[in-house]
């Protein structure tokens, strides 16, 4: 097979996360009985018109700013007309000419290095209803009918499947920081459409170019494409070429399989919309939108490791939104952000995974996780006390202080106390004594563990190991 | 002048506009929408106005709608106006292909 | 006895005072409607729930002018649990379940509901001829057209049946059969009355309005109809006014417009000297006339027809069969149920119409037609705003013609078009326009003439129209008073 450049371009769909739908107040549900959210609007009953949820505006702009847009102050919409079971009022209300946001890009990293995915435009539509083919009928739930979309679509500058993952990637980490979307692509709040092309060198023409329309997965997203462009080269290794057409992704054959030939263009026959006024954005409308911007993931990332967490578990921790957002309360105090980091991830992770509960599920507040990283930190408990006590940790509000005294786990800071155990441990194990004077590290391990033994692990061992060093010197 | 409104232009156009035609109707209708593109393309001879667009006389800016629930109708509702309708659902004959749209 | 030839004022006293019971306005409603039943004006009647309404109203208090008036509806107007069809086929056994914004604003008043009136399918029409349920007539000459597309209602407030009805002017459908019927119909300013609830053929066109047997009453209806509605982006926040404020005001002064081309060859000399005997008796009485020219209103036409047949065809591709409505027999597969239920379901003049717009959208020919339509729109707009910074109103004969036979060919699809090209720049220009008797041709069919307002200024024009129909006090009874 020959070498081609392909050239990619992405679309997706996100469903917005509102309470109702963009052009009706009936509910944004997911999972409910058939058509139990909706009202005449959503079902296109002659006679109704459309509204405009305004928290459409404010999501759509806060995804416009995240995706390093232009924000346009004053636009319209505009009907996509076709006729399908699913299109209650066969057209959609969509934004064609005047889209909310334009000419932005999202960064993402590539073998180390920085590229823009520029985004040409994303726009605010309404969502079609639900069909399900039952033999010879088909069955439609408009429950989906109106929910709130944008649609972003990226110039054609995707070089290579692994750029499409990496970008949808942090797309959708984007909006789901941002409170915009669930981006849950298995329940489809995120749906994503690939166009594909190739050619032989960067100064030909674009050739053909081949649709694959409402891709499941990210990871399919990558294998569908790279499916795509093997296709693509046997046909013009073969001297053969192809129309313009839309493909889907079968799961079961891992492949991409031909749904039509586009005809000589479809014909949607957009106009304006009539029936919604211009939308006219405000400055007041723009920043409120934008106090809705949490610190996105990237900055969490950097900050993380400025303040002495490992990478891999700061990219854990953005990974896992409600921990890191936890963890960004932490931000101003001064803890051990390492050792914050290391328990969250570990032993708290670890159990929310096992109850299967949140993290505001538990009882754990900042103040009493940072009572207790001090606590770790100063070795006044020790991981295991951790383990033990950490069930009660989540599920009472007692203090740490409280939790350690009822379990026993009160540690020996009294400094004589633990010098006698130690001068004891001395007078007894001479040997090792003298192997540690003769540069042998294990004789002071050997030797710390017969005070945490002697202690029953009661002793701080950070205050232990001190006194320790201090009786073998002097 | 090359003629307006081809036996091909208007089974295209009533396709479009999901309309099913007879033969009759095709011959007929070929006539009298080409009257009315006749009229239409008097539009190209108006000269002298501005680009500016009236999509329609609004009098105010869209005011925006609260995002809070109101009422939603009872399944039963739904489907009592549907010719078809099985459970819940409203049926319809089988769809073949995706929708062309969002 | 009588009552609904009588004025509102005189029956709300006889409601205030117990001399009668809403009952007995509803009764006698029913009683015109069959004796009239040749007019063929209503599609359905609500004949069961109207008696229980009057009933019900007999225990509440007599709380405002409107309460307990039987009223008229057109038959695009959805009313919850009563049959709404369009005059369509399509729609013949559609059951609305929510109430337009306006039936509601009626209910609050607690007028009476009496019916559905005929109208063309769709109101795609000038006749009332395309009505699935067969034309209404016109009370005055029952060989004559009513006009349209409200046709229904003209017929049922010419006869005297009921004191109001509700119709709906996209290009002339409130002022073109008031004129026919000689009654009052005013199309209010795009966005004074909430669209909810009305079945869209041209979004941007459409206005629903009162239709009457006199000036006054029509103002009292609008005052019970208007308001910013949060269902209706389109509807117009306005602080709420009393059109009725103006009406018995002298007219000294006041400056009107006439635009040469709703004088020009296309009206027929005997409307042109009934609007110009008006225009005598305005100047008489003080009021300053000229005849001007207003640039681009002859491409009205033109600009309606791209513009509401383009939209049209999107309005109506929701009537597919398959939530709502009439579905076609025997059908396959998806693509059969559209174009069966569409073939059969649409009549010829709605399907013309729907490919006439869904070419002028179609492909390139949205930016060759559509596109320059909504530009030259707005200049004509602008042009109207110039107008009326020299002019207070506008006038005009309302139709080229009276009325004309029932039997007229229909095969001329451009002929509805030309019935209405001097009411169309109003509907363009978002502009308030009204129909005002003013006399009778030599059959004596009545005569209109139409006043047009700048936006949102109504109350001037029911002052005009008020004070035209005191000084010529015409007999506007068919078959003379009774």
């Amino acid at each position: 097979m020959s070498n081609y450049i392909p050239t990619i371009g992405v679309e997706v769909h996100v469903e917005l996360k509102t309470k109702t739908k963009i052009f009706s107040n009936a509910r944004n549900g997911y999972g409910q009985m058939a058509n139990s959210l909706t009202n005449v609007v959503d079902l296109g009953y002659p006679g109704t018109l459309p509204t405009l949820n305004e928290e459409v505006i404010n999501l759509a702009i806060r995804a416009a700013t995240v995706l390093n847009c232009k924000i346009r102050r004053e636009m319209f919409f505009d009907r996509k007309n076709y006729f399908y079971p699913d299109n209650p009022k066969n057209y959609q209300i969509t934004q064609s000419r005047t889209p909310i946001g334009y000419d932005g890009y999202v960064e993402i990293e590539v073998n180390g290095e920085k590229k823009k995915i520029e985004i040409e435009e994303m726009h605010i539509e309404e969502d079609t209803c639900k069909s399900a083919h039952r033999g010879t009928r088909t069955l439609l739930d408009f429950n989906r009918a109106g929910v709130p979309l944008i649609e972003i679509v990226t110039k054609p500058c995707i070089a290579s499947s692994t750029e499409a993952k990496l970008y949808l990637e942090k797309l959708k980490e984007l909006l789901f920081y941002c409170d915009i979307s669930d981006c849950k692509m298995e329940e489809g709040s995120m749906r994503a459409d690939a166009n594909v092309s190739i050619r032989k060198n960067e100064s030909d023409p674009f050739n053909t170019k081949a649709e694959i329309k409402n891709i499941g997965s990210i990871s399919n997203v990558g294998l569908s494409i790279e499916k795509e462009i093997e296709r693509q080269a046997k046909l013009y290794d073969a001297g053969e070429t192809f129309k313009p057409q839309t493909r889907r992704f079968d799961d079961k054959l891992q492949d991409t399989v031909l749904m039509r030939v586009k005809e000589t263009g479809n014909d949607y026959r957009y106009f304006p919309e009539p029936d919604i006024p211009f939308v006219v954005l405000t400055d007041e409308m723009i920043e409120e939108a934008k106090k809705g911007i949490p610190m996105l993931p990237d900055e969490r990332r950097k900050v993380y490791v400025e303040k002495g967490v490992l990478e891999t578990n700061a990219n854990k921790l953005v990974q896992n939104r409600p921990l890191s957002d936890f963890f960004n309360t932490l931000l101003e105090e001064d803890t051990d952000f390492k050792i914050a980091s290391n328990m969250l991830l570990g032993d708290i992770s670890a159990y929310l995974n096992r109850e299967e509960k949140e993290l505001s599920e538990t009882t754990l507040t900042k103040e009493r996780f940072l009572e207790l990283v001090k606590a770790y930190a100063e070795g006044t408990i020790t991981s295991k006390n951790l383990k033990d006590m950490l069930d009660t940790i989540l599920e009472s509000d007692k203090s740490i202080a409280e939790i350690m005294k009822e379990q026993g786990i009160e540690n020996i800071t009294d400094d004589s106390e633990i010098r006698g155990v130690i001068q004891e441990i001395i007078k007894n194990n001479p040997e090792s004594v003298s192997d540690f004077k003769n540069g042998h590290d294990r004789a002071l391990k050997f030797l710390m563990g017969q005070v945490m033994k002697e202690t029953k692990g009661k002793a701080n061992p950070r205050l232990a190991n001190e006194i320790l060093l201090e009786e073998l010197k002097g | 002048m090359e003629e307006k409104l081809t036996r091909e232009e208007l089974l295209h156009v009533a396709n479009l506009a999901r309309i099913k035609l007879t033969e009759e109707e095709i011959e007929k209708y070929r006539v009298q929408l080409r009257k009315l593109l006749d009229d239409v393309e008097k539009i190209n001879e108006v000269k002298g106005y501005d680009d500016d667009i009236l999509i329609a006389c609004w009098d105010n800016n869209t005011e925006l709608r609260p995002d809070t629930e109101g009422e939603m109708l009872d399944p039963k509702q739904v489907i009592e106006n549907a010719p078809h309708h099985a459970g819940n659902y409203i049926e319809v004959p089988v769809v073949i292909g995706e929708s062309e749209g969002a | 006895m009588k009552y609904l030839n009588k004025g509102i004022d005189e029956i709300h006293e006889l409601l205030k005072s117990k001399k009668i019971k809403p009952i007995d306005l509803v009764e006698e409603a029913f009683e015109n409607i069959e004796n009239n039943k040749e007019l063929n004006a209503y599609i359905t009647l609500n004949k069961e729930e109207a008696i229980k309404t009057a009933k019900e109203l007999e225990d509440k208090e007599v709380d405002n002018i409107l309460f307990g008036l039987p009223i008229a509806v057109k038959d695009n107007i959805c009313t919850n649990g009563l049959r709404t069809t369009c005059g369509s086929h399509i729609l013949e056994n559609f059951v609305p379940i929510y109430d337009a914004t306006i039936v509601e604003k009626i209910k609050e008043k607690n007028m009476i509901i009496i019916g559905k009136t005929n109208m063309d399918e769709f109101a795609m029409g000038s006749s009332s001829r395309t009505s699935y349920f067969g034309a209404p007539k016109n009370p005055w000459n029952t060989n004559k057209i009513t006009g349209g597309s409200s046709g229904g209602s003209a017929a049922t407030v010419s006869a005297r049946d009921v004191l109001f009805a509700i119709g709906s002017d996209t290009g002339g459908s409130i002022r073109q059969p008031a004129s026919y019927t000689g009654i009052v119909g005013m199309k209010p300013t795009y966005g004074r009355i909430s669209r909810y609830g009305l079945i869209a053929f041209a979004s941007s066109l459409d206005q629903m309005g009162p239709m009457t047997k006199n000036v006054y009453e029509n103002a009292v209806l609008l005052n019970a109809i208007v308001g910013k509605d949060p269902r209706d982006l389109t509807s117009a926040n306005r602080e709420e006014e009393d059109f009725t404020r103006f009406i018995g005001k002298e007219i000294k002064g006041m400056k009107i417009a006439v635009p040469n081309f709703l004088m020009g060859d296309v009206v027929s000399e005997e409307v042109k000297n009934k609007i110009k005997e008006t225009i005598e008796l305005l100047k008489k009485n003080g009021a300053v006339v000229d005849f001007i020219d207003v640039k681009y209103l002859d491409q009205a036409m033109i600009l309606y027809q791209i513009i509401a047949m383009g939209e049209a065809s999107s309005n109506l591709a929701r009537f597919d069969g398959i939530r709502y409505g009439f579905q076609a027999e025997n059908v396959k597969n998806i693509e059969d149920v559209y174009l069966e239920t569409r073939g059969q379901g649409f009549g010829e003049e709605v399907k013309r119409r729907i490919m006439v717009g869904s070419y002028l959208l179609s492909g390139e020919n949205a930016k060759i037609y559509y596109n320059k339509a909504l530009s030259i729109r707005d200049d004509m707009r602008k042009e109207f705003n110039k107008v009326f910074e020299n002019y207070d109103l506008i006038i005009g004969p309302t139709s080229v013609s009276t009325a004309y036979d029932l039997t007229d060919p229909m095969d001329d699809p451009r002929k509805s078009f030309m019935d209405d090209v001097l009411v169309i720049p109003a509907n363009m220009a978002g502009l308030p326009g009204m129909n005002i008797p003013v006399g009778f041709d030599k059959d004596h069919m009545p005569i209109g003439m139409q006043i047009i307002g700048n936006s949102f200024e109504e109350a001037k024009m029911y002052q005009l129209g008020s004070f035209i129909e005191k000084e010529l006090n015409l007999d506007l009874t068919p078959g003379g008073e009774k």
